[in-house]
């Protein structure tokens, strides 16, 4: 049964800015709620749900091996659902790739579609850098590499293949297995009714624009901020002081180089025309 | 050849053709199938495992693999088969004796259990299980049964421990993670206390006395490899009634830590929290 929503995207770029939302859409929620809510709509890397499902340590294979069962811990997790009739959100922040017997890792038979949330990479680079409490130098290597890859070590989540910014854009647009809706940060920042009611109209969502408002103001940036001040949120990693950090458009301004900047434009020149953080001239447009 | 790997003898058979699996099992997933007393299982480019009755473990390696790995899962996942089967409840845990204190770790992979088992083993406990721990439940009689397994630590873990590696064995030949070698002429034990393992990303650690359904359906989530127990419905009844009677008996703490800290900062904060 097509029962998987994947909620994709390259880290720091909305996706759980829009759990948020979405969670508080579907629950029809007066006041803001808390973390807790979107919590059980885990990561499609989490380690706990491989081994509850597969039964073997993840951390005991090699990181290959773990791929070859992927697609079939969410055959797993769909007939678990199949059976509540619901529809399960997974985030996740792997590239769309396929494992060495050249099985995708999405199924596309229980995939329903996929929400893929895009950044400006310049944007990415300052926020994952403090995300990750790292140098601002290494983001700028990690997000040009196309060996880069999110844990998969020793402990914590299951390797997720990433490559560089612009081919984890390009994997999810070019294979043809799953739907995919695109959505930019920038228009859930700046035109948030149109966009959140877009992403609410392409997954089957009964649109309600009343609530739709009231998600927006719900899973408002600084709600999530004031929230993970008061109580913490669970994805942030122990040294990163915030998960919900600036949000900000065009921050990177502050923090990145002209050096940087240009490294970063000039390797993903093409794929950030296209989504038009680049215009016509060859201008960045922020 | 022979399993010395609890107190009786387990026939394992490295069988040169390729292992069948039956039909009729009640669960199935493309690398593994189980019924009550029968399961198959298909390790890519390791083995093929069949365990039966709990008695016989058939092993079948994939050309060019190598024999820790075929080791690893035998002792692993075809063990943790092998005990559901008969009816000792695995947990996924690791146990030692402190202070006469039989005390079980369970937590998920990852958590810390076979870290803070091995820097208790420093402070003078005796190691009893790593990763598995069977536990006998017939009332009142609670008890740890210890396995002859080794205890597995990561690279990292050896290092803050000050344990070298150079002499140790990899699990696998591509991983950072060893065999330790303890001592261990430990006899089945009774079993005290219960600490459930975790992580968040706060700088403190935190502890609760679980109770109630909650204590329940936690202990509930310990069990080693419970997907089997999908294929097991007769075994799963057996359960209920024992993990109700552990649920009763046994006082459970959950600990959580910071994901990062020090071995021994976590060792320090469950020592006071050990009923003596």
């Amino acid at each position: 049964m097509k029962n998987i929503v994947w909620l994709a995207s390259y880290p720091k770029s909305g996706n759980t800015w829009f759990r948020m939302f979405l969670a508080n859409y579907q629950k029809k929620s007066k006041n803001p709620l808390s973390f807790e809510e979107i919590e059980s709509a885990t990561i499609s890397s989490n380690a706990v749900n491989f081994e509850d499902e597969i039964g073997l340590n993840p951390f005991e294979l090699y990181q290959d091996e773990v791929d070859l069962y992927r697609p079939d811990m969410y055959h797993a997790l769909s007939e678990k659902t199949e059976k509540e009739g619901i529809i399960s959100y997974k985030k996740t922040h792997d590239a769309y790739t396929k494992n060495g017997e050249g099985v995708p890792l999405f199924p596309e038979n229980i995939s329903k579609c996929a929400v893929y949330f895009v950044r400006n990479p310049l944007d990415v680079c300052v926020s994952y850098a403090n995300h990750s409490a790292g140098k601002i130098e290494k983001t700028v290597e990690f997000l040009l590499n196309e060996t880069s890859f999110l844990a998969g070590k020793k402990k914590g989540q299951l390797r997720q293949i990433l490559m560089s910014w612009k081919n984890h854009v390009q994997s999810w647009k070019n294979q043809s297995e799953i739907t995919v809706h695109f959505v930019r940060y920038e228009d859930m920042l700046k035109k948030p009714l149109e966009t959140f009611g877009e992403i609410v109209r392409f997954l089957g969502l009964e649109y309600d624009e009343g609530l739709i408002k009231k998600a927006i103001i719900n899973s408002d940036f600084k709600t999530l901020q004031h929230m993970e001040q008061e109580k913490g949120f669970k994805e942030k990693m122990q040294k990163c002081e915030h998960f919900f950090w600036k949000g900000k458009i065009g921050n990177y301004r502050e923090y990145l180089s002209e050096e940087q900047i240009q490294q970063i434009v000039t390797y993903n020149y093409d794929t950030m025309k296209e989504f038009g953080y680049i215009n016509n001239e060859g201008k960045l447009t922020v | 050849m022979n399993f010395s790997i609890l107190s009786d003898t387990i026939n394992v058979k490295y069988e040169g053709n390729k292992i069948e699996s039956s039909d009729s099992y009640i669960y199935t997933r493309p690398h593994f199938k189980i019924k009550e007393d029968d399961f198959f299982l298909d390790i890519k480019n390791v083995a093929r495992y069949r365990v039966q009755g709990g008695q016989t473990i058939l092993v079948d390696p994939y050309e060019n693999t190598d024999k820790e790995s075929v080791k690893l899962f035998l002792e692993g996942s075809a063990l943790g088969a092998l005990l559901h089967q008969r009816g000792i409840l695995p947990f996924h845990s690791s146990s030692f004796l402190y202070k006469d204190k039989g005390i079980m770790v369970c937590g998920d992979s990852g958590a810390g259990k076979s870290s803070l088992t091995a820097a208790f083993f420093q402070q003078g406990a005796s190691f009893i299980n790593d990763d598995i721990t069977p536990v006998s439940i017939s009332d009142p009689e609670i008890t740890i049964i210890p396995v002859k397994t080794q205890m597995k630590l990561w690279d990292d873990s050896l290092n803050k421990l000050n344990i070298g590696s150079n002499n140790l064995l990899r699990i696998r030949p591509k991983l950072n993670k060893f065999y330790l070698p303890m001592d261990k002429n430990i006899s089945e034990h009774r079993l005290d206390q219960i600490f459930i393992l975790s992580i968040h990303n706060k700088d403190e650690f935190m502890a609760i006395e679980l109770k109630g359904i909650d204590k329940y359906n936690v202990l509930r989530n310990q069990i080693y490899r419970k997907v089997y127990l999908r294929g097991m419905p007769e075994i799963q009844k057996k359960y209920f009634k024992q993990l109700f009677l552990l649920a009763k008996n046994i006082p459970v703490i959950r600990v959580t830590r910071p994901n990062i800290c020090e071995i021994d900062d976590t060792m320090r904060f469950i020592e006071k929290k050990i009923i003596l």
